[in-house]
């Protein structure tokens, strides 16, 4: 039994949601059509205990520092898809302690999501194509983090996006959520082509997309740094720029806020908890190329903090309750590369860059996919209102609501020994560390100062929303009607189970360094010495929060008329604040205006151009017909006669290459 | 020998590598069962009992009998250490080859009288003249592909041809029909007579007419003469000219193809689809075993000689695709228009065997790659998985408009205009099959076409031609796509005109599932690539 778990235990855990998602594809939209999301959560309950499972399996000897030798990865070649010539595509399932740690994360997400959205979407005239399409990502979801070279991964990478399209704009005949919809397609289909453009470039260079082969042996990639020492720099770029496009960071991060048109579990799993992060996932991924290439790293960094930055401060003044949430997931992304970056601001510290980097996803994970199941749930209560303008006071009208989007805010915020403090404030000592030492402090000073002012941000804008949403005189919006109704238990359990997670998840496994020791077994990253706990970090960030928790409550409770006052006096900054720095407007007016010009100039060109040659080529073959018509025009004796004259032709050539030969 | 060693020989007489009678009766089963349910449809209405269980099942039970026990050869191949053997004193071979072509046009007559009981082309009158033909075509379908001999090869040519000539008259009412039938046999006995007056001459000089003698005795006739310039070396190569006359009517190389468009459209589509695939592939099958066993181990002359047959393979190749693809352009008639879209296959196949030959002929003179002995059976794996998936796509557009015809009793492409509106699932399935005979992925049709161009490329090593080849092949691909996505567009963009015959079917009814099953197939050969070209790979390695 053992055994047969353990060579199998790879493909069970994606084929689990693939086989719900043909399920309700085929027999779901029949049948039981209110019983749609069963499949599903039973095949989520099956790939969440195979995952925990998978987490024994790879690293068997324990948890501890010392084993680190003993630490590899699981590989089970599925099926080999295309084999031509040298051409070999094998479908190869790679699992390690970061995948398995990556696969519980996502699974238990999407099964309490799943178990939420059950009732959630209850009455929806589409209740099985949201879970066939809910299904079908998390075997997406989990291919790419399973894959085994870095086709398949790119293969799924697409396929998650795939999902995501169907799922942002799952009600279709609004016009928004179509936009969103194909917004988010687009702009990921940039950061796409970075990604192809660096798998194709690994391909030139090594000759080889496996995982295994590419990072557990660092001699391949030391000789080719001997040959070519610039080359990783650019694949480095050119994969982080696939990051860039599916974590939504600063150029591209436009797409995600406007992705919140999608149904609220939508959010929560894909564009909050998972299928975002799968860009941070994939630079901690290729850490050994990643430390190869230090001004990538720095540009990682920077990317990072200027995305924290920008949606923060966007944050700060938003009125749509999941869109706070949405520019706080970008904001969080940030975070997380900011971490990736630090590594390169010294040799020791990649391992913890990164290790802090997953940490966080983790913790992110949870506290986030409860935030923004809350807000689903305030939606669900209002009337599918969600303008925190229209509605207050909701604390004794929605009970469990209000204490698991508490949970998850001070979380967010980073108040001391929830799990938002650990994972921040790793990364805020992994800056630290950074900003000390090497030739590049001075720059990792103003990624830690740019970090800090972000982190204070972070906590104000929280409760900002927390404050607005839940305190202050109780108002409803018509829509919700006279007695807004609380969480039912289908969706109360999942808020209640996440709400503890985003509690008590880092301090289990911050603290202990269990999540972090585990981590260290993933064959490839580079070894590192323990990483001090940086008390000075801790005190700063808690003040922080404390602070900006502290100031939310100042303007949105006690005294709210301070906001109103600040409004007019610094109305310029507020409206750059509020239009999210017109980031988006200077997109629409310098890229997608010129763009425009570009396509009007390639359409002349198609039509009058291409079109026309493609009509001279096109009048070959009728030209051609009008000269064999009179050939085959029926009579048996032509067709002889041709057939004698074509034999004759034959003879007459074989014997003049006969008579030539000698 | 007197009658108890006859006796003896028939029970257990094993020369080498030779099978007693009584086992070539064993592996001969599949075409006794299906002689067996000929005789039964025969007899059956002789008594009236096709009143009460309609003929088809006959055809039926038969077809798919025979497909299992082929199945059940191949499965021992597979698993004993069966070697390959002579049957019926060396007229015909049993080998993985054989036993794929034969399984190959066993399933593929499964699936037409399916096609026909669907469509329901031969009335209940017809039906066992109908079926017994089919069936008998077939047994000469997979004679051709077991030859051994040269007599065997004219026996099976002709058996498959006679009754494709009924079967394309079978419309009896029809003078298109009629004519149809009639210029069909005329030029086949055409090309008959060439062919056998070929025959005779090789069997003459070389004096032998098994295969597997053929590369020897001529490898000792160029020896014992003054090499190309002697008369004995040119009959041979006339003959072998002859002979090929004969494959390029069955398989309708230009310039002996005038037959197929005439034929394709007098005749049913049905029989239409039944002949593009079932016929060509018997052909392929033969052709491949001769030109392997006339190219021998490659040594010496024969190196020439497979050389020189491979490039002239070549140059009929591009020719036959590039007429085809050209014609098929300007048709309004949609299984015209198909019958020159055989036309064009059947060149994009015969690159396939013409690398084939042109990599075998530097067998053991040169080793340039280290896999240089996979390349030969790495061609006819390209061919082999391109005759299946060419099975369930041109079936397929067959069936579709063989369904539509029995609708709007047209058969005109104009007549297809916004059928996506009344009947989606056969619009897709059309779409699914079309795409695929262009050879669009990620449709089975794309790996056919890569598996062989790949092949084309390796031989480019060899020969210069063969570049040629390779890029005639491309651009025709290109050439092809006009008049396959006319089809598509007339049936999924231009909208219905009111005053169309309105069709209508249901997606859960049997005609429905049947295209899609077919199409289906279609869509799974090009992503399930693996498993079919590993079977069609341990196919090709019985030649070599």
């Amino acid at each position: 039994m053992t055994n047969w778990l353990n060579e199998n235990i790879l493909w069970l855990i994606p084929a689990a949601p693939l086989l719900a998602c043909l399920w309700i594809v085929l027999v779901g939209q029949v049948i039981g059509r209110k019983y749609a999301h069963r499949p599903l959560v039973l095949g989520l309950a099956v790939s969440l205990a195979a995952s925990l499972y998978l987490l024994t399996v790879v690293v068997p000897h324990g948890f501890g520092h010392d084993e680190h030798e003993s630490s590899h990865s699981v590989m089970t070649t599925v099926y080999q898809w295309i084999k031509i010539g040298t051409i070999d595509v094998p479908v190869t399932l790679r699992a390690d302690a970061m995948s398995a740690l990556m696969l519980t994360m996502v699974t238990s997400v999407s099964l309490l999501v799943a178990i939420f959205a059950s009732s959630y979407m209850k009455g929806d005239p589409g209740y099985p194509r949201f879970f066939a399409a809910m299904s079908l990502f998390v075997f997406s979801m989990c291919m790419l983090v399973l894959a085994g070279n870095f086709l398949l991964l790119f293969v799924f990478w697409e396929a998650v996006g795939l999902c995501s399209y169907l799922l942002i704009g799952f009600w279709f005949h609004k016009p928004s959520a179509a936009a969103a919809a194909k917004k988010a397609f687009v702009v990921n289909r940039i950061g796409d082509f970075g990604l192809i453009l660096g798998i194709f470039l690994i391909w030139q260079t090594f000759g080889t997309l496996d995982f295994a082969a590419l990072f557990e042996s660092p001699k391949l990639i030391d000789g080719i740094l001997a040959g070519q020492p610039d080359i990783l720099h650019w694949i480095c770029i050119l994969l982080f720029i696939g990051a860039v496009g599916k974590s939504a960071q600063f150029p591209l991060q436009v797409w995600l806020p406007d992705a919140m048109e999608g149904p609220t579990p939508v959010s929560a799993l894909i564009h909050a908890a998972t299928m975002v992060t799968a860009g941070v996932y994939l630079v901690a991924r290729c850490t050994p190329f990643f430390v190869h290439a230090p001004y990538v790293q720095m540009t990682v960094a920077g990317i990072g903090a200027a995305t924290a930055l920008i949606a923060a401060i966007t944050a700060l003044t938003q009125y749509d309750l999941k869109r706070v949430l949405a520019y706080s997931t970008v904001s969080q992304l940030g975070y997380m590369f900011m971490s990736l970056g630090a590594a390169g601001g010294g040799e020791g510290l990649a391992l913890h860059a990164v290790t802090f980097a997953m940490f966080h996803m983790f913790t992110h994970a949870f506290f986030k996919a409860v935030l923004f199941l809350s807000a689903g749930s305030v939606m669900h209560a209002m009337g599918d209102v969600i303008d925190m303008r229209r509605f207050s006071g909701l604390r004794k009208a929605l009970p469990i609501t209000h204490w698991t989007f508490l949970a998850g805010a001070l979380a967010l915020a980073g108040v001391p020994l929830l799990s938002g403090f650990w994972s921040k404030d790793e990364i805020l000592a992994v800056l630290a560390a950074a900003s000390r030492e090497g030739e590049h402090a001075g720059f990792y000073g103003i990624i830690l100062a740019i970090a800090l002012l972000t982190s204070l941000m972070t906590a104000f804008y929280t409760f900002r929303a927390y404050f607005m949403t839940f305190w202050g005189e109780e108002k409803f919006p018509e829509e919700a009607g006279h007695h807004p109704h609380d969480a039912p238990p289908a969706m109360a359990v999942p808020l209640a189970i996440l709400a503890v997670a985003a509690l008590g998840i880092g301090l289990m496994t911050g603290p202990t360094h269990l999540y972090g020791h585990y981590l260290h077994h993933t064959p490839g990253l580079p070894h590192a010495d323990e990483f001090p706990i940086d008390w000075l970090m801790m005190g700063i960030s808690s003040i922080l929060a404390a602070v900006g928790i502290g100031t939310a409550y100042q303007l949105y409770v006690v005294s709210p008329k301070i906001v109103e006052n600040l409004q007019r006096r610094l109305s310029l900054a507020y409206q750059a604040s509020q239009n999210g720095l017109y980031i988006d407007w200077f997109g629409y007016k310098f890229i997608a205006a010129p763009l425009r010009g570009l396509a009007a100039i390639c359409e002349f060109v198609d039509r009058w151009v291409i079109d026309a040659l493609v009509d001279c080529v096109g009048f070959i073959p009728g030209l051609f017909g009008s000269i064999i018509r009179p050939i085959q025009n029926g009579m048996v004796q032509n067709y002889a006669a041709v057939m004698m004259l074509g034999l004759v032709v034959c003879l007459i050539s074989v014997l003049r290459v006969l008579v030539e030969t000698h | 020998m007197d009658f108890e060693a006859l006796f003896k020989q028939f029970l257990s007489g094993d020369v080498a590598q030779q099978a007693s009678i009584l086992r070539s009766l064993t592996i001969f089963l599949p075409e006794l069962v299906l002689s067996c349910s000929i005789v039964l449809m025969l007899v059956a209405r002789l008594v009236s009992l096709d009143r009460i269980i309609p003929t088809h099942w006959f055809a039926l039970l038969g077809g798919m009998a025979s497909f299992v026990i082929v199945l059940f050869q191949f499965w021992e191949f597979g698993n004993s250490q069966t070697v390959p053997v002579e049957v019926f004193t060396g007229l015909a071979i049993h080998d993985e080859f054989s036993i794929f072509f034969r399984g190959f046009l066993t399933f593929f007559l499964v699936f037409v009288i399916a096609l026909t009981v669907l469509t329901g082309i031969p009335d209940d009158e017809d039906a066992p003249d109908f079926y017994s033909l089919l069936c008998g075509a077939v047994i000469g379908m997979m004679l051709m592909s077991s030859a051994n001999h040269l007599l065997m090869l004219f026996i099976g040519i002709e058996m498959a041809s006679v009754p494709s000539y009924a079967m394309t008259g079978f419309l009896k009412g029809k003078r298109r029909s009629s004519e149809a039938a009639l210029k069909f046999v005329v030029y086949g006995a055409g090309a008959a007579g060439v062919m056998l007056f070929g025959i005779s001459l090789l069997t003459g000089i070389l004096g032998t007419a098994q295969f597997s003698e053929l590369a020897p005795r001529f490898q000792a006739v160029f020896a014992s003469h003054a090499g190309m310039q002697d008369p004995a070396t040119r009959c041979v190569a006339l003959a072998l000219l002859m002979i090929a006359v004969g494959f390029a009517f069955k398989l309708s190389l230009v310039p002996f193809h005038f037959w197929c468009p005439d034929a394709f459209h007098g005749a049913p589509a049905e029989v239409g689809g039944f002949l593009s695939v079932g016929s060509k592939a018997a052909a392929f099958a033969l052709l491949v075993r001769l030109t392997t066993s006339l190219a021998g181990d490659g040594s010496g002359a024969l190196s020439q000689l497979s050389l020189s047959c491979g490039l002239g393979l070549g140059l009929i190749a591009i020719v036959t695709t590039t007429f085809g693809n050209l014609a098929a352009y300007s048709q309004q008639n949609i299984k015209r228009m198909l019958a020159y879209s055989t036309i064009a296959h059947a060149g994009y196949m015969l690159m396939a065997v013409s690398a084939l030959l042109v990599l075998q002929s530097v067998q053991t003179d040169l080793v340039f790659q280290g896999n240089h002995q996979e390349n030969g059976p790495r061609a006819m794996e390209g061919l082999l998985y391109y005759l299946c998936v060419y099975l369930f796509m041109n079936l397929g557009a067959f069936a579709i408009v063989a369904l539509i015809r029995n609708q709007t009793y047209s058969e005109e492409i104009d007549d297809y205009k916004g059928l996506a509106q009344q009947v989606p699932v056969l619009a897709i399935c059309m779409a699914i099959c079309m795409f695929s005979l262009v050879g669009i992925p990620p449709l089975g049709g794309f790996y056919g076409k890569a598996f062989i161009f790949a092949s084309v490329y390796e031989a480019t090593n060899v020969h210069w031609f063969m570049w040629v080849v390779l890029a005639a092949g491309g651009l025709n691909t290109v050439i092809s796509l006009f008049y396959y996505l006319r089809v598509a567009k007339t049936m999924c963009m231009d909208t219905r005109p009111a005053d169309a015959v309105p069709v209508s079917m249901a997606a859960s009814s049997s005609p429905a599932l049947y295209v899609m099953l077919v199409s289906g197939m279609v869509v799974f050969l090009g992503i399930i690539i693996d498993p079919l070209s590993k079977v069609a790979l341990h196919a090709a390695h019985a030649l070599f």
